[in-house]
């Protein structure tokens, strides 16, 4: 771990006329690793991170980065001064200069020669030298948004917050883009901040994850943790599919694994496994990329999701064995959401 | 390639298209054709150079203006909050109501040496009106400050959307790299936006090259003028075809230079997300100066003359003898007209939808009758007039200026239609088809009632701009049949000014109307 200041959030609120669309957020960006902040439409992404940014005052609460306080009860350091690099989700490249011109941009501290230098030493970094005196018009999707991580890191910022970066970009070439992007952005040692939607692209990239629901961070853990161990049904649902099911319509031997009383549990479909076990009827299967999703008959009232990789192709009527993994059965019946 | 289709469908539709682009070839033409030899050595040097030289002179000028009041009113609306900026917002638009010649009018008065201005110096000071200087009107400077207030509003509209709809996030992204607030104009805003600004700009120059009555009012030796004194005063057809043909060339220059920089937009980018226009609010004492400023352009551009003119009209009771008259000629014509330039604008957006070639047509013949001046229209005409050997009388000359009426405003009735057209899903033509409904009746029972809103407002434009056209109804209209506009021109270049005023604040009542439907649609289109 760098010795470069973390950024923190404590109680951040904020509402729009009347509405709170962040409630009393905490969170901790440590320098060096990528937190991902994932949750649906709405529940207040943007606006946290605009606050982090100081394009929007808080209603309450603090932004510090390391000791410095960054928006406080009594201060506020606006956009301009707080030195936080910003990557847009569609990138926001000044249509009116060059890469090396939108690069070059924050870097006005420096005389001219060492501006282009610093600029180009970024350009470099970021595989964009062949693309240097291109206008933004004339990249490509995953060169205009190196271009923007290149202008977001040249100043070298105190930490850097990248708003949805990857979802502009075209499917086949995202991956690459993302490995690609995000190792420069870990290689600054600052604290990043990846907005996203995506649950797979925060559990793949990151090495923290923050889920926010309805304005307040639920929780903050690593990818495992948070996978293995969500705390409440927002976040588990945040982070992957989930299913609910009451206990007593469970086959005897799996709620004996489970040892639990509750009435109503939540399972991830990779929870049941195909080969051995309790035997039940395929009333439905699709195909989902990888792997298979399989609709199996437990009784006559109860249906459970499977998600798994059958050797062969499996048809509706068929009849199969499962077992069940209790580790992707949570019960979340003594906590709120 | 435009697929091209020869049916017995595409005849009405082709003589209309017809129809409109011929005064403009016309004018071309003898413009191209007029005596040669000496005639024309004598046209180069005493008339066409000084024309052209005063009218980029004017044109120039009030360029700089306009760019001096609408950017950085732009910029203050579309990106701080302070006193009476919602206000301010539509406000400014308001001076496109008001015909270059009635704010001529009115400007005349307040700066007069009998005027308001001149009379408090003089109180205030004790001098006479020989011991100071004062800006004098009537110039080709004062010619380009009346042009500039009236026509800003178009540099302001762009100048808005292309600060508020494009650069958000772009300016987001260059406070964040340390931008200062007066960085963020000058290295981010204004270059971003300079494209659509300068689309604006040669727009409102197209307008500014076709005024008349302000120039000649003001007695500013301007092309506009020179053709129309060439042809009436002088009786030398030549010399007017050959001005026409230089004012044709700037117009047009003006429209493609407009039309180029539109489309750059395409290079600029949109984020719906960042677009939420979060106005930074000013400090009092800078909020309290933007309000001035934004007051100042306001008072100066609308406020001021119109006020003026109400207070003449009161103070004189000046009663336009004849005003009914007068309103039932203008009601007249502005109805015919409508009408006339309706039909033509309708069937150029329905006829067009799918025949390719009729479209370019459609779109060329448009775009010169909207670039063409009144003046050069007229003139085109008055040659048509003369070919034919008929006598400018009666209903001949109603004909003809109710065709140049439809030459001069089918663009400006096409525009609202064909907007509205374009928010219809396309797949809805296929689908009328499919339920075997096409031809007129698929006109009366889709089309029609589909493009209802567009039609409202294309009418009330095309109402609007027939009823302020003052050239070519000064140069076509049969005897006993002036309009507001006409008599206005004539009480007031006759200096009987209190007796303009009447007919002048009729024109602005009406200009106002599609001034609201522009602002209604702005408002609109912001909050999308």
């Amino acid at each position: 771990m760098s010795q470069n200041p973390s950024l923190t959030a404590q109680g951040l609120s904020r509402s729009f006329s009347g509405r709170t669309v962040v409630d009393r957020a905490d969170l901790t960006i440590n320098s060096g690793q990528v937190t991902a902040l994932i949750g649906p439409s709405g529940s207040g992404k943007t606006t946290l991170l605009r606050m982090l940014a100081g394009m929007e005052t808080p209603d309450a609460g603090t932004v510090r980065s390391g000791e410095e306080i960054l928006s406080g009860p009594h201060t506020f350091i606006p956009i301009e001064k707080r030195r936080i690099g910003l990557v847009f989700q569609d990138f926001a490249l000044f249509p009116h200069l060059s890469v090396l011109g939108n690069v070059m941009f924050g870097l006005h501290h420096l005389p001219k020669p060492d501006r282009v230098i610093q600029a180009d030493i970024w350009i470099e970094r970021l595989g964009l030298a062949h693309r240097r005196d291109a206008y933004p018009h004339q990249l490509s999707g995953g060169e205009q948004q190196r271009t923007a991580i290149a202008r977001a890191l040249a100043p070298k910022p105190v930490a850097i917050l990248l708003d949805e970066p990857f979802s502009g970009l075209d499917p086949a070439m995202r991956d690459q883009a993302r490995a690609a992007a995000l190792e420069a952005v870990r290689a600054a040692e600052i604290p990043a901040l990846l907005v996203t939607h995506d649950a797979a692209e925060a559990l793949v990239h990151s090495d923290q994850i923050a889920v926010i629901h309805e304005g307040r961070i639920l929780q903050s853990d690593t990818p495992e943790t948070i996978y293995r161990s969500p705390n409440s049904i927002a976040v588990a649902r945040a982070l992957g599919p989930l299913h609910e099911i009451a206990a007593s319509s469970l086959p005897d031997a799996w709620r004996a694994q489970l040892g639990t009383g509750s009435e109503t549990l939540h399972y991830r479909p990779e929870a049941i496994r195909i080969g051995e076990g309790v035997a039940c009827t395929v009333t439905r299967t699709r195909l989902a990329g990888p792997t298979t999703q399989l609709d199996l008959k437990l009784s006559e009232t109860a249906t459970i999701v499977a998600a798994c990789q059958p050797g062969r192709a499996l048809a509706a009527g068929e009849t199969v064995r499962a077992s069940l993994n209790p580790d992707f059965v949570f019960d979340f019946s003594d906590k709120p959401l | 390639m435009p697929r091209f289709t020869l049916s017995p469908r595409v005849i009405p539709p082709a003589l209309i298209i017809g129809l409109v682009g011929l005064p403009v070839l016309v004018a071309i033409w003898t413009g191209l054709t007029a005596g040669g030899g000496e005639t024309w050595d004598h046209i180069l040097n005493n008339r066409l150079v000084p024309y052209t030289l005063t009218t980029l002179i004017v044109l120039a000028l009030s360029a700089i203006i306009m760019f001096g009041i609408a950017v950085p009113a732009a910029w203050l609306t579309s990106l701080y909050e302070f006193p009476g900026r919602s206000f301010f917002n539509w406000a400014l638009i308001l001076p496109l109501a008001m015909p270059g010649y009635v704010m001529a009018y009115a400007w005349a008065d307040l700066m007069g040496v009998a005027g308001p201005l001149q009379s408090s110096i003089r109180e205030m000071t004790g001098w006479s009106a020989r011991d100071y200087w004062f800006p004098n009107l009537f110039s080709a400077p004062g010619l380009a400050f009346v042009l500039a207030s009236t026509l800003f509003p178009y540099v302001y509209i762009t100048a808005r959307a292309a600060f508020t709809m494009q650069s958000l996030a772009t300016l987001e992204a260059a406070r964040s790299l340390g931008t200062q607030p007066l960085g963020l104009f000058w290295k981010v805003g204004l270059p971003v936006a300079l494209p659509t600004i300068l689309g604006g700009v040669s727009l409102a120059l197209m307008e500014a090259a076709a005024d008349y009555g302000a120039a000649d009012f003001l007695g500013v030796q301007t092309l506009g003028v020179g053709i129309v004194r060439s042809w009436m005063s002088f009786g030398q057809p030549d010399t007017a075809a050959r001005l026409a043909l230089a004012l044709i060339f700037i117009a047009s220059a003006f429209l493609i230079a407009a039309r180029l920089f539109q489309g750059q937009r395409g290079s600029q980018q949109t984020s719906k997300r960042w677009l939420t226009p979060r106005r930074v609010p000013l400090r009092p004492v800078w909020g309290a100066s933007a309000s001035l400023v934004c007051g100042i352009i306001l008072l100066l551009c609308f406020a001021a003359p119109v006020l003026r003119l109400i207070w003449l009209a009161v103070e004189t009771r000046a009663v336009t003898q004849d005003l009914w008259p007068l309103l039932r000629t203008t009601l007249l014509l502005g109805a015919m007209g409508t009408i006339a330039a309706f039909i033509a604008a309708l069937v150029f957006t329905l006829a067009t939808k799918r025949n390719g070639a009729l479209r370019f047509g459609a779109r060329i013949a448009a775009a010169a009758g909207y670039a063409a001046p009144g003046v050069v229209l007229g003139l085109g005409a008055l040659y048509l007039l003369k070919v034919s050997g008929q006598a400018l009388s009666g209903t001949i000359a109603i004909g003809f200026l109710l065709w140049i009426y439809v030459s001069r405003f089918t663009s400006a009735g096409v525009e609202p239609l064909q907007s509205t057209l374009d928010r219809l899903p396309k797949s809805l033509d296929d689908a009328t088809r499919s339920l075997g409904v096409r031809g007129v009746r698929q006109f009366f029972r889709v089309d029609l009632p589909l493009l209802a809103p567009g039609a409202i407002a294309a009418g009330l434009i095309l109402f609007v701009e027939i009823l302020k056209e003052l050239p070519a109804t000064l140069m076509l209209r049969p005897f006993g049949w002036d309009t507001l506009a006409v008599q206005a021109h004539a009480y007031a270049t006759d200096e009987r000014l209190p007796q303009a005023t009447l007919p002048s604040l009729l024109i602005v009542l009406a200009g106002l109307i599609p001034v609201i439907l522009l602002s209604w649609r702005l408002s609109r289109t912001e909050r999308t």
